[in-house]
């Protein structure tokens, strides 16, 4: 395409009439080739008091909801779920809304940067060609089995690009990985699903179809896997337009704001989640009659009831809800799957199902579709495989470590020891859009645009019947000197020749998005469908992504879920201490939202804590122990310890404490660093089956400091807690 | 029209026998007059006095308070916000409104003194009208101080003016607020005017008496008075009517100041009671501080005890005592017209202003305001102490800015949203306090030194129409009526 | 025995236009107290954030915030129905009589309550008067660092230090939706534009209309035997119908 062809003109010819204010605008691949605009001049497609809408992905979670953006002359204002994108219905959840504060955070990482020694603040601003002949090198002059990728949890093009790179080469395949992913315990639920489908996918559940759901730790309205999905799922659940209002059962030692929303809220000893789906099972299929599971043979509810405190009329209650229903589904998930038995009680739970049944049918289980350009399931790297490539590092065997997306340094627990082995590699390039923990320890940042400002587009791994790829096109032009990585890349790799030159035989990004794009033009069933690519490409940035328009779900092929052996060992604890420690994920703040101010100043949906972290402790157990709301404590695992203030949480059982893991941040902007405390430093090296981190497996101490730190809630401690009001003695 | 009156109200123990006609004279200012020209000099004296090191220490560390922790701390509020205040939701008014409240009630006495008590002709009354009179204005100026600190934009605070403008924009005289403003406004207007007309004999009488700037000073405020018979005429009239006229406005102000409270929609302020309980409240608390009034300017002025003497602290208590009484009353009533409405979350605030984390403020308010004066002034010896009484007052006064506090910020800690319920800390608004009281105290000071404090004239007329007479053995009180 | 209730009959009988124009109705059953409609807010009308210290006392700008209580000890402890509290509309408010200023009217063509803020000289009698408690008041000047600004909403004004505010019920998409519509010469459809809470929340707990068209889903679900309005008995009239849990 010429160089005079204006994004207007493209448009034209897309058949897309004038930009109104309802209309989405499609950012045509072309408009790459228009040059950009100074921002005081206005962008094309902007008239004076309107909008135009964008519809992209969101980038703040590997969920990969659309998002219809409002951009007010070259600014963007707003974002809004995209409603064709079949993933969130025009819906967004907080990080979502939240984005905006990412794109215009004044602690970007403005320019190509080069760090005067790891660790330090002085950097050198470079020119983007001094940096791309710096990755160019890095490509090059080290043997392809020493350069390494790290890369967020999103299946994105970026992550195809280096793949593809990866197989050509011979270098490390990417790995993806992220904390949302560990402490969702993917890799157990997929390997669970192999274990009894004979299928390695994500399970789908479908909470809205369901009349009864037992979750097993499963915090589906947080952060787990699709939570704006799970939502829409939970509200169906409730809904009682065509059927009863469903029944919602959560089993956790901590009432997560999942469990909040439950009808009963069953606090089990953790690590007795096994046992207690099995003695469930066991009771329900007696309620059920007919011959008794295997699995479940070796169950003893009354055993069961004394390990796990829940009193046995209170499962015989439970069995029978689960048994009377039609519709009963029950989830694993969270901390549960986050034990060393972690992968028995997926499988435990995973296999309940088949009490009612209802494998690929509504209200039940399914395996997730896989999204329109994917071939088969990839699941994001687990603990155990990233600590393997810890110690690849440690052992001199990486050179180069090239990091996207991911912040291995905040993420990755401590006591698997990335910083320790990040000094073995001799080159780290960091493509950080925010100066981050390890942004600070690489030799190099080049940073990548915001979500906002990039092409792309990103499979969906679960939360759709329908299999999606959402897509994605800046709404913005880049507000700073940074550069798109795919970009970089392809350049790099040219410069660098030979097999990377011939790996990335592309012009720029936009190409080899189309190329990507392209295989999808032929497909039948699809969303958007046209005669030329550059039409196809125009609808696919237009709708925000490309979907298939039938249910797509695969039905589990589980005729023999429960006749095989489930273990039901109790899961085993790692450290001294009275305490079972279960951190969970801030469900406002996820892994990365430390430095949006206003997800700071979100009221935890449970504590309404806001700017800070704190400790869950019940109350009864805290007054044994002389500990008030706000007092200091110190929480010592065998891997660490920390300081934290104490929120007498009275949902928690009194054996247990709790803490969100969001905070804490070293560096990564004004709002996130030196605030709060992050609870993997005191997660230790243990790991379940499935290679996920016993992240749920720890037994700590907690010692006083006689230190103070009053934690800023939203809620009043008068009203709420009655504290302060003089009805105590 | 001269009439004899058996004279008891106002001389204590007024027994007769056995009193002379020298004991008389030494209790009783009324009886005991001096020539008019040594009076005036005494007066005089007292004023242009060369204010001593003690003075000048005192005036350098208050206005050092006034500039300081009033004027600039002010600045730093209005440029950084009321967020350098306690206030936050769900007490959005703190300190700044318990100061206006505080001062309004301050501001009372001073009309009650003088207008009522002349209205009601009680001699004891006399000496000391100017300082009460004083009190009012004075009074009003730091409440209006406390309600311009309290406003988030009180640069637009013109904006609460009815003042004719294109827009057609007015204030809304829905408003508890906008009442008060205008009753605030009426009374400071009304009550510097009160103050005005009585200090006009004397300034012309200190116009007579200096040289150089204070000629010029008092010959301005003299307003050419001669004192003849057709000016004194004029002026009693004018006297008269302001007296009677400005009664009504003192007891809107106050109950206007209370429907502040009342007629919003909030536990613990929506009170039927509270227009005459906050009436009683500001008499308790003005009473109190023009008793301080007194006994400093007693103590520390040259020739004041000649003029302020046990017999005006004895008759003050009195009032103290009978106003304390009737505030107990109120107090009572209040409560009792608050529990009796059963609304739930009224009934959490009776318990929390007792047993919650401010109770000892609310049983510190009840002996201050009730306990101690009553234990103090029921004996006639103790009441006519100057510096007892003082002390009193001063207790009272702290009682009373107590209460205010709880029915302000303690009060609006509950509400009916127990999700938003938090204790008020206060900030800036502590010095900024502490300024107001500070500028109080130095304009007293300096108008000590520009005008006479004791309206001479009114001490000569009241000693004109009293006289001793004997009957027999007996010495008799005799009081001519002068209009 | 009259009641406040009785009261408000009469005065509708007066004529009075007191039936209300919008309305939501939040279902508390289905509300999973995400914070979505917290942040959407916050991004739609250019709400300012605290910090920790002023937001841990009182001072957050938030204005909608999700309320949630405990029922029970442990282990029979529960969550009570998350409540998300927001200006309540109130079609008999207690904030717009106090306010000295005018700054604090009833919209006659909307029928909401409107916060003018350049005529807001800073009283704070509304928001103590406000039953429910929703009024935040900018306590100080609050920077936003540049680029943050960049994404202001140009259809809404940004407030500064000593002015109060609350929900407007998005009131700049309400104009924007009848100019619109009166453009093309129709009415604003049912469902045509919402609220930016409404907009967000991934379960639909907030829906949002014309109370005033008996046809629409807001006034179809309102009629739903289990809607309450909060703090109906002071004679408020507000707007906001809420599910209790289930």
């Amino acid at each position: 395409m010429s160089e005079k062809f204006s994004r207007r003109d493209f448009l034209k010819l897309a058949g897309v009439g004038a930009a109104t204010s309802a209309i989405l605008t499609g950012c045509g691949p072309a408009s790459r080739y228009v040059k950009r605009e100074p921002y005081m001049q206005m962008p094309e497609y902007n008239y004076n008091g309107q909008s135009t809408y964008y519809a992209t992905t969101c980038r703040e979670c590997a969920a990969g909801c659309g998002l219809i953006v409002r951009t007010v002359q070259g600014r963007a204002i707003k974002t809004e779920g995209n409603a064709g994108n079949p993933l969130n219905l025009g819906k967004t959840c907080a990080r979502g809304q939240a984005t905006l504060h990412g794109l215009y955070n004044p602690d970007r990482v403005t320019d190509p940067q080069k760090r005067s020694s790891r660790g330090s603040g002085s950097t050198q601003v470079m020119d983007w060609d001094a940096a791309i002949q710096v990755v160019a090198d890095a490509l090059k002059n080290n043997k392809p089995e020493e350069i390494a990728f790290l890369m967020g949890m999103a299946p994105d093009h970026l992550f195809d690009l280096v793949s593809d790179l990866a197989s050509a080469t011979g270098m490390n395949a990417p790995l993806r990985f992220g904390a949302l992913g560990m402490f969702e315990a993917r890799a157990t639920l997929s390997k669970a699903a192999e274990n009894l489908f004979g299928e390695a996918s994500l399970p789908f559940f479908d909470v809205g179809g369901a009349q009864v759901v037992f979750s097993f730790g499963a915090n589906f309205l947080e952060t787990w896997l699709s939570p704006v999905s799970y939502t829409r799922g939970f509200a169906g659940l409730r809904e009682a337009k065509t059927k009863m209002r469903g029944k919602f059962v959560q089993f956790e030692s901590r009432m997560s704001q999942t469990g909040g929303k439950a009808d009963e809220w069953i606090p089990l000893r953790p690590g007795t989640e096994a046992l207690v789906a099995l003695a469930i099972g066991k009771l329900a299929s007696e309620i059920r009659g007919g011959a008794m599971p295997r699995a479940f043979e070796n169950v003893d509810p009354i055993d069961t009831a004394s390990k796990s405190g829940i009193k046995l009329e209170t499962l015989e209650h439970l069995a029978g809800m689960f048994a009377g229903s039609n519709g009963a589904l029950a989830i694993p998930g969270g901390p549960a799957l986050g034990q060393s038995n972690g992968l028995a009680v997926a499988e435990a739970v995973l296999a309940l199902n088949a009490i009612s049944d209802n494998f690929g049918k509504p209200g039940g289980v399914y395996l997730s579709p896989l999204a329109p350009n994917q071939s088969e399931y990839q699941r994001p790297a687990s603990a155990q495989e990233m600590q393997e490539f810890v110690q690849k590092m440690a052992d001199g065997k990486i050179k180069v470590l090239f990091v996207h997306g991911v912040n291995p340094l905040f993420e990755l627990p401590t006591a698997l020891g990335f910083g320790g082995a990040s000094k073995s590699v001799s080159q780290i390039i960091s493509f950080a859009t925010f100066p981050d923990e390890t942004a600070r320890e690489a030799d190099y940042v080049f940073p990548d645009h915001h979500g906002l400002e990039s092409w792309g587009y990103q499979r969906v791994a679960t939360g759709s019947a329908q299999p999606v790829l959402s897509g994605a096109q800046p709404v913005v032009s880049p507000y700073y000197n940074t550069r798109a990585t795919v970009d970089v890349l392809i350049t790099a790799a040219q410069l660098a020749g030979g097999s990377f030159a011939s790996a990335l035989p592309f012009k720029d990004e936009v190409e080899f998005l189309n190329g990507k794009v392209s295989a999808l033009m032929g497909e039948v069933d699809g969303s958007i469908s046209a005669p030329d690519l550059a039409t196809f490409m125009a609808y696919f940035q237009q709708h925000g992504g490309y979907w298939k328009n039938s249910d797509e779900r695969v039905a589990p092929k589980a005729g023999d879920a429960l006749n095989r052996e489930i273990s039901a060992e109790e899961a085993e604890f790692a450290g001294e201490g009275e305490f079972f420690f279960v951190p969970f994920v801030s469900p406002t703040l996820a892994e990365a939202g430390a430095n949006k101010p206003w997800l700071q100043e979100l009221p935890d949906p449970t504590t309404t804590v806001m700017w800070n972290t704190w400790v869950e402790m019940n109350p009864e157990t805290a007054h044994e122990l002389g500990i008030e709301n706000d007092d200091v404590v110190r929480i010592v695992s065998e891997a660490g310890e920390l300081e934290v203030p104490v929120y007498l949480y009275p949902a928690i059982r009194p054996d247990t404490i709790a803490i969100p893991f969001g905070q804490g941040h070293t560096a990564y902007g004004r709002y996130a660093e030196n605030r709060g405390v992050n609870p993997a430093d005191l997660l230790g090296q243990h790991f379940n089956e499935a290679g996920d981190l016993a992240f749920a497996g720890m037994k700590v101490k907690v010692e006083k400091t006689g230190v103070k730190k009053p934690l800023s809630r939203l809620e009043s401690i008068m009203g709420v807690y009655g504290i302060g009001l003089g009805e105590e003695h | 029209m001269a009439y004899d009156k058996k004279h008891a109200e106002h001389a204590p123990a007024g027994r007769h026998n056995g009193h002379s006609e020298e004991h008389l004279r030494e209790k009783h200012l009324m009886l005991d007059p001096l020539p008019r020209g040594q009076m005036n000099d005494m007066v005089m004296e007292s004023m242009l006095e060369k204010p001593t090191w003690k003075y000048w220490l005192v005036v350098g560390i208050l206005s050092f308070i006034v500039v300081y922790f009033l004027f600039y701390k002010w600045s730093i509020l209005i440029m950084k916000g009321q967020g350098e205040a306690g206030v936050m939701r769900p007490d959005y008014w703190g300190i700044f409104l318990v100061n206006t409240v505080f001062w309004i009630g301050i501001s009372h006495a001073g009309t009650f003194i003088s207008a009522i008590l002349r209205v009601f002709r009680a001699e004891f009354r006399r000496p000391f009208t100017r300082a009460a009179e004083l009190m009012t204005t004075f009074g009003l100026v730091q409440a209006g101080f406390s309600i311009f600190m309290h406003m988030g934009r009180v640069w637009l605070a013109y904006w609460l003016m009815p003042y004719p403008n294109q827009r057609m924009l007015w204030p809304n005289l829905h408003s508890p607020l906008t009442w008060d403003l205008l009753a605030i406004t009426t009374y400071l207007l009304s009550s510097t005017m009160y103050l005005f007309l009585p200090l006009i004999p004397d300034v012309a009488m200190a116009r007579d008496r200096s040289t150089g700037w204070r000629k010029t000073f008092y010959k301005t405020l003299a307003l050419g008075f001669r004192g003849t018979e057709g000016e004194w005429t004029h002026l009693r009239n004018a006297m008269n009517i302001f007296a009677f006229a400005i009664i009504p406005v003192m007891f809107s102000v106050h109950t206007i100041v209370s429907w502040d409270f009342a007629a919003a929609t909030r536990p613990g302020w929506s009170s039927t009671i509270f227009g005459p309980y906050f009436i009683v409240g500001a008499l308790h608390s003005g009473m109190g501080a023009a008793i301080v009034v007194l006994a400093v300017i007693r103590g520390t002025m040259k020739h004041m005890k000649y003029f302020i003497r046990a017999e005006h602290f004895d008759a003050i208590g009195k009032l103290m005592l009978i106003i304390s009484m009737a505030w107990a009353y109120f107090f009572f009533n209040d409560y009792m017209v608050q529990w009796y409405g059963g609304d739930k979350w009224t009934q959490q605030l009776l318990h929390f202003h007792e047993a919650g984390p401010m109770g000892w403020m609310w049983f510190a308010m009840l002996i201050c305001n009730v306990a101690i004066p009553w234990a103090i002034l029921w004996n006639p010896k103790w009441r006519a102490t100057p510096w007892l009484v003082g002390t009193v007052g001063i207790i009272i006064n702290v009682g009373m800015w107590f209460e205010r506090y709880i029915i302000i910020p303690i009060s609006v800690t509950i509400n009916r949203m127990p999700f938003t319920w938090r204790l008020y800390e206060p900030g800036i608004e502590v010095p900024m306090g502490i300024g107001t009281v500070a500028l109080f105290i130095l304009l007293y000071m300096i108008a000590s030194k520009l005008i006479p404090l004791i309206p001479v004239w009114e001490v000569q007329e009241g000693q004109m129409a009293h006289e001793l007479k004997k009957f027999g053995r007996e010495t008799v009180v005799s009081v001519s009526e002068l209009e | 025995m009259v009641t406040l209730s009785d009261l408000k009959i009469s005065e509708v009988k007066l004529g009075e236009e007191q039936t209300g124009k919008w309305g939501m109705v939040i279902d508390q059953d289905i509300c999973t107290g995400c914070q979505a409609c917290v942040a959407a807010c916050a991004m739609e009308n250019n709400i300012t954030f605290v910090g920790e210290e002023d937001s841990g006392y009182g001072r957050s700008m938030h204005w909608i915030r999700i309320e949630r209580f405990w029922e029970g000890e442990y282990p029979e402890v529960k969550m009570t129905a998350n409540q998300p509290m927001l200006c309540q509309q109130c079609g008999h408010a207690t904030c717009e009589p106090v306010c000295p200023a005018f700054a604090t009217v009833h919209s006659q063509a909307e029928q909401l309550n409107l916060q003018v803020y350049n005529r807001c000289v800073g009283t704070r009698y509304c928001a103590n008067n406000c039953p429910y408690q929703v009024r935040s008041f900018n306590w100080r000047d609050y920077q936003r660092p540049e680029p943050l600004p960049n994404q202001f909403n140009p259809d809404v004004t940004v407030r500064r230090m000593g002015v109060m505010e609350k929900c407007t019920f998005c009131i700049q998409r309400i104009h924007k939706a009848q100019d619109k519509a009166k453009s093309e010469g129709r009415e604003v459809a049912d469902g045509e534009f919402t609220t930016a809470c409404a907009q967000a929340c991934p379960a639909n707990a907030i829906t949002f209309g014309r109370v005033d068209d008996p046809e629409s889903m807001v006034s179809q679900l309102a009629k739903r035997s289990h809607g309450v309005k909060h703090l109906e008995e002071l004679g408020t009239l507000p707007n906001v119908t809420y599910f209790k849990g289930g």
